[in-house]
């Protein structure tokens, strides 16, 4: 008898396959992940009980207060425009141009390329105080001066990478390495999407490249991937193979599309995986989007004096196409609309990346849309509750670049991370201000310092998150997009 | 008996001899002790009332043992206050007769207590005459000498500043001032007086309260513009034209921490701008008549002058608060879960404003086929939902009756919606409002009049609309509060491209140089 009890349990230990192993671990982790999932629902949990499952990951988690931005355009220059042209005058630096930099500015500095003992440059922009606010906005921005009463410039940003790839990164997902969910997914993770038939997070490139940062400064970082950023492309399809192929009509479609689903829904009820209710979602999400996105992504409608407005012609896929879709997309409900140009970095090596070419080009570019998308974005009272944010990764030098202790051809400036200015317009922030101070040469930020952290703690602030309680467990802690640092910038809100 | 005296007399001398942290250490333990002697005086004559009637029996070593404490506690209350006074600060005048009374207050009681013992009493039985003058005395003073204390601690006139009318006309008393709490925004900035519509303000806001007539800290009253150059006990407290030299600013720009930060700890405190505003009229000497225009204003002030016509926004603590809608402050019931459910089966997306509240978004993004007829689904959740966008929807002015309900509405979307002038009406009442899209509306000037009397209404758009721009110059006059934001035509965006391109010339060429 004993040996038939023991042989049974030698029978039921064999048929116990790794298979099995691994399934019944999965069962159990995809629980875990999913509890984790609902347990950050709710702030403060306990009085609505778990729903059973999560039909609709775009479902709005509770703010913490009531959001002054319920939508965000942030436009990101990237390569990063220099404060020194634009923003931040220092008349100061003019007398010092073409004077050898002090040594205190560079002892126990590094610099992306500066050498030795560079020469300071004087500001290239003709400055001038514009709108009731006397905001400083440069010759190169001629339309912005325009808006200068709505801006709230941030001027004494501050950051800790001086590299472009981790500078993007820290900007946008709070950590300067790979794998963090960025600011656009955080977003839509917090406040859900409103309209049913977009993403709740499209990203548009513009400039010919993509970030520095690849596609990680749109991801989702640990998030379930349903919160990433879409790319939409700006000519032609605005989503590759959305449309469909030749032959299928959307019925066949559709029914596929279902098909699909219900094997997609009889996994997850097995294994519980998060990852497959992101696919359901991103296939249904797809079927709707190949009648919305079109739409929407269409100006043919707009009236000439509105494409005249930010400057564009239909189809061009230009930087001022996009701003012009983003003010569609937020038109329409999108949460989060991530614009990236590329261009900015202006080293003074040649004339594309040269202040007084390369810089004042992008700037004619992209300047009338800019302040045509605030002005458009105002007459529509979409501005009261959108935020659009505008600026690069980091600063550049008030010395001129001297790549290899060479004289370069043009005039350029560095990397520079100690000093830089961004500014938010919109949702929550006050108009016509200006917050933080460099010192005389523009080289530190010596009034206010605003550190990225700070910026994105503002950021989910005014969409109503505390940036210390917005949290998601992820390898068994609490990560937020501020890490363990910064602060909401209280004077800066409206 | 002695050796307690000896050791107060001790005790006291030590502190004379070096008036400093212990001596308000002990002095501010004042306001705490005073409360023994006005307790068991309270006790002792009420019990000699008692005794007197026949109501209380109690013996007269009980009593004695009363007075005993009460003469202690007020000797030590007397020492403290001593104490306490040294700090300064105090009304002259006030002050005396307070010390006096409360010394009254001790000695009074020390009589009390010895007729009332029986060792005098056998000495000297005529004694027993003065015992109840002397409790009647010292609980009369204790009374005079309270209400003084409190004059001096909370500003003369402090307990009776509230008295209510018709008593208030009775007694003689001047109707009460309101007090300044809010800083108005400011119409003309350029020909504001600097120092009556912008200092002053500031002052009554955030100094006043103990810098005034009645409650003259550190000897310094800011009520006004004579006593604000005469200053405080340590003299002046600005230098015209030099304002880093000024102690006013310095006190101001101490860390929050510092004892002699001003205004001191857990008061409101001055921001950044308003202190900016100071130090710019301390540099240009402190007029009390001129205009801001008629000083020099440089770059660094005008931020600060511009958030002057501003609503205040950061007058009170924690700033993002301060512009936060009233609605957003009240209560209101969980809503129901069929009413819920219904407005979710019509498409509208139905949102929680935020946690720990019950209101409520919604948005018929996704419903552009929401109508006049489906409109009443609202009305149960009439409390919760605050933010309502129905724009590109095909509802009329039927629904605006419905709507009208949504008594805490505090954002109304009606662009591109076949609303105009006769809905509109229905809106007037809604006493939370704030924010109104009419864009792309058929509504016209004789409609947005109706706006005025909106009394919430903060931000109206009425871009494609009928409305003339004399309409909103209307409306402007008669709520120059109010945002009245209209839109680009094709001539407007013309101005803006033609201003822009006569600047970019000019880099043009620059950069051809």
């Amino acid at each position: 008898m004993n040996n038939l009890l023991k042989e049974f349990q030698h029978a039921e230990l064999q048929r116990q396959t790794r298979r099995h192993f691994l399934k019944e671990c999965g069962f159990g982790l995809g629980a875990i992940g999913l509890g984790s999932l609902l347990g950050s629902c709710g702030t403060s949990g306990s009085e609505t009980a778990a729903p059973a499952l999560p039909d609709d990951p775009m479902a709005v988690r509770m703010p913490q207060f009531a959001p002054k931005a319920k939508r965000v355009i942030y436009i990101h220059m990237a390569g990063a425009p220099s404060q020194l042209e634009l923003f931040d005058y220092k008349p100061e630096l003019e007398k010092y141009h073409g004077k050898d930099c002090p040594a205190e500015f560079l002892e126990g500095k590094k610099f992306a390329f500066i050498q030795g003992v560079p020469k300071m440059l004087g500001p290239q922009g003709k400055f001038a105080q514009h709108g009731q606010s006397g905001a400083w906005i440069s010759n190169y921005l001629p339309y912005l001066q325009s808006v200068a009463d709505e801006i709230t410039f941030v001027k004494g940003m501050y950051t800790d990478q001086f590299n472009h790839a981790p500078a993007q990164l820290l900007m946008h997902t709070g950590s300067p390495r790979l794998g963090r969910p960025s600011l656009g997914a955080w977003s839509v993770y917090g406040l859900g999407s409103e309209n049913q038939n977009l993403p709740g997070f499209i990203v548009l490139a513009s400039g010919g490249k993509q970030p520095d940062a690849g596609k990680s400064v749109w991801g989702s970082g640990f998030l379930p991937s349903v919160y990433q950023g879409v790319q939409c492309r700006t000519g032609g399809d605005p989503v590759l193979y959305v449309s469909d192929p030749s032959g299928m009509n959307r019925d066949i479609r559709k029914s596929t599309i279902e098909a699909i689903n219900e094997i997609n829904r009889q996994t997850y009820e097995e294994v519980q995986d998060p990852e497959i209710l992101t696919r359901i979602s991103q296939y249904e999400m797809a079927f709707r989007m190949q009648m919305s996105v079109p739409e929407v992504m269409d100006v043919s409608q707009e009236p000439q004096y509105i494409l005249d407005m930010y400057g564009v012609k239909p189809g061009d896929g230009t930087f001022a196409m996009n701003c012009l879709l983003a003010r569609k997309l937020v038109e329409n409900g999108v949460r989060f609309v991530q614009l990236f140009d590329w261009g900015w970095d202006t080293h003074g090596t040649s004339a594309s990346g040269a202040i007084e070419i390369g810089l004042h080009d992008k700037c004619r570019e992209s300047d009338q849309a800019v302040a045509g998308l605030l002005k458009d974005l105002k007459m529509r009272g979409l501005l009261d509750e959108t935020l659009v944010v505008w600026g690069g990764e980091f600063g550049r030098t008030p010395m001129q670049e001297n790549r290899n202790g060479q004289v370069l051809p043009f005039m350029g400036r560095d990397h520079h991370l100690d000093a830089f200015t961004i500014w938010m317009a919109g949702g929550g922030v006050k108009k016509g201000f200006s917050f933080g101070e460099t010192d005389e040469l523009g080289y530190y930020a010596v009034k206010d310092k605003t550190h990225v952290h700070d910026l994105q703690a503002t950021i989910l602030h005014l969409m109503g998150f505390d940036h210390e309680e917005f949290t998601y467990p992820f390898q068994g802690r609490n990560f937020r997009l501020t890490d363990v640092a910064g602060k909401v910038i209280k004077p800066v809100l409206a | 008996m002695a050796s307690i005296s000896d050791f107060t007399f001790f005790m006291l001398s030590i502190f004379l001899l070096q008036v400093s942290d212990w001596a308000l250490f002990f002095g501010r333990f004042h306001p705490v002790l005073v409360h023994l002697p006005i307790g068991f005086l309270l006790l002792a004559a009420l019990l000699a009332i008692g005794k007197r009637f026949g109501k209380v029996s109690i013996g007269n070593a009980t009593i004695s043992l009363i007075l005993l404490v009460s003469a202690i506690s007020a000797t030590i209350a007397c020492g403290a206050g001593y104490l306490l006074s040294l700090g300064g600060g105090y009304d002259e005048e006030i002050l005396d007769e307070h010390m006096w009374q409360g010394i009254g207050v001790a000695a009074f009681a020390w009589v009390a207590w010895a007729v009332q013992s029986d060792f005098i009493h056998k000495k000297l039985p005529v004694s027993r005459v003065v015992y109840l003058p002397a409790l009647g005395l010292a609980t009369i003073l204790t009374m005079v000498a309270g209400h003084h204390g409190g004059s001096l601690t909370h500003g003369e006139g402090y307990l009776t500043a509230y008295t209510p009318e018709p008593f208030r006309g009775l007694a003689g008393m001047e109707p009460r001032r309101e007090e300044i709490t809010e800083i108005k925004p400011i119409a003309n900035v350029q020909e504001a007086v600097v120092y009556q519509d912008i200092v002053q303000p500031m002052l009554s806001i955030h100094c006043t309260q103990c810098h005034n007539a009645t409650k003259k800290k550190g000897d310094l009253r800011m009520d006004s513009f004579e006593y604000l150059i005469k200053g405080g006990e340590n003299g002046p407290i600005f230098v015209a034209g030099k304002s880093e030299e000024s102690e006013m600013l310095k006190r101001c720009l101490l860390p929050l921490e510092d004892d002699d930060h001003m205004p001191p700890k857990g008061k409101p405190q001055l921001s950044d701008n308003q202190l900016a505003l100071l130090a710019w009229w301390i540099d240009q000497g402190a007029p009390i008549d001129k205009k801001v225009a008629d000083l020099k204003a440089d770059d660094k002030i005008k931020p600060a002058l511009a958030s002057l016509s501003e609503a205040p926004a950061d007058s009170k603590a924690g700033g993002s608060q301060s512009t936060e809608s009233p609605v957003l402050s009240l209560k209101v019931p969980e809503p129901d879960e069929k009413a819920l459910a219904s407005l979710k089966s019509l498409n509208l997306l139905v949102n929680p404003v935020a946690s720990e509240q019950n209101f409520l978004e919604v948005s018929a993004v996704n419903a552009p086929e929401f109508s006049d007829s489906k409109v009443a689904v609202l009305t149960p959740l009439a409390e919760q939902i605050i933010w309502l966008k129905l724009g590109d929807t095909k509802i009329t002015d039927a629904a605006l009756s419905e709507i009208a309900k949504l008594k805490n509405l505090n954002k109304l979307h009606l662009e591109y919606t076949g609303v105009t002038d006769a809905g509109l009406k229905n809106l007037e009442e809604l006493p939370y409002l704030e924010y109104l899209n009419l864009v792309g509306t058929k509504v016209t000037d004789a409609g947005l009049q109706g706006v005025a009397n909106m009394k919430t209404i903060r931000n109206v758009f009425v871009w494609k609309t009928a409305v003339t721009d004399a309409g909103i110059a209307q409306l402007r006059q008669a709520r120059p509060d109010l945002n009245v934001v209209t839109g680009l035509d094709e001539a407007a965006v013309a101005a803006f491209l033609q201003a822009g391109k006569g600047d970019s010339s000019q880099v043009a060429a620059k950069v051809k140089k």
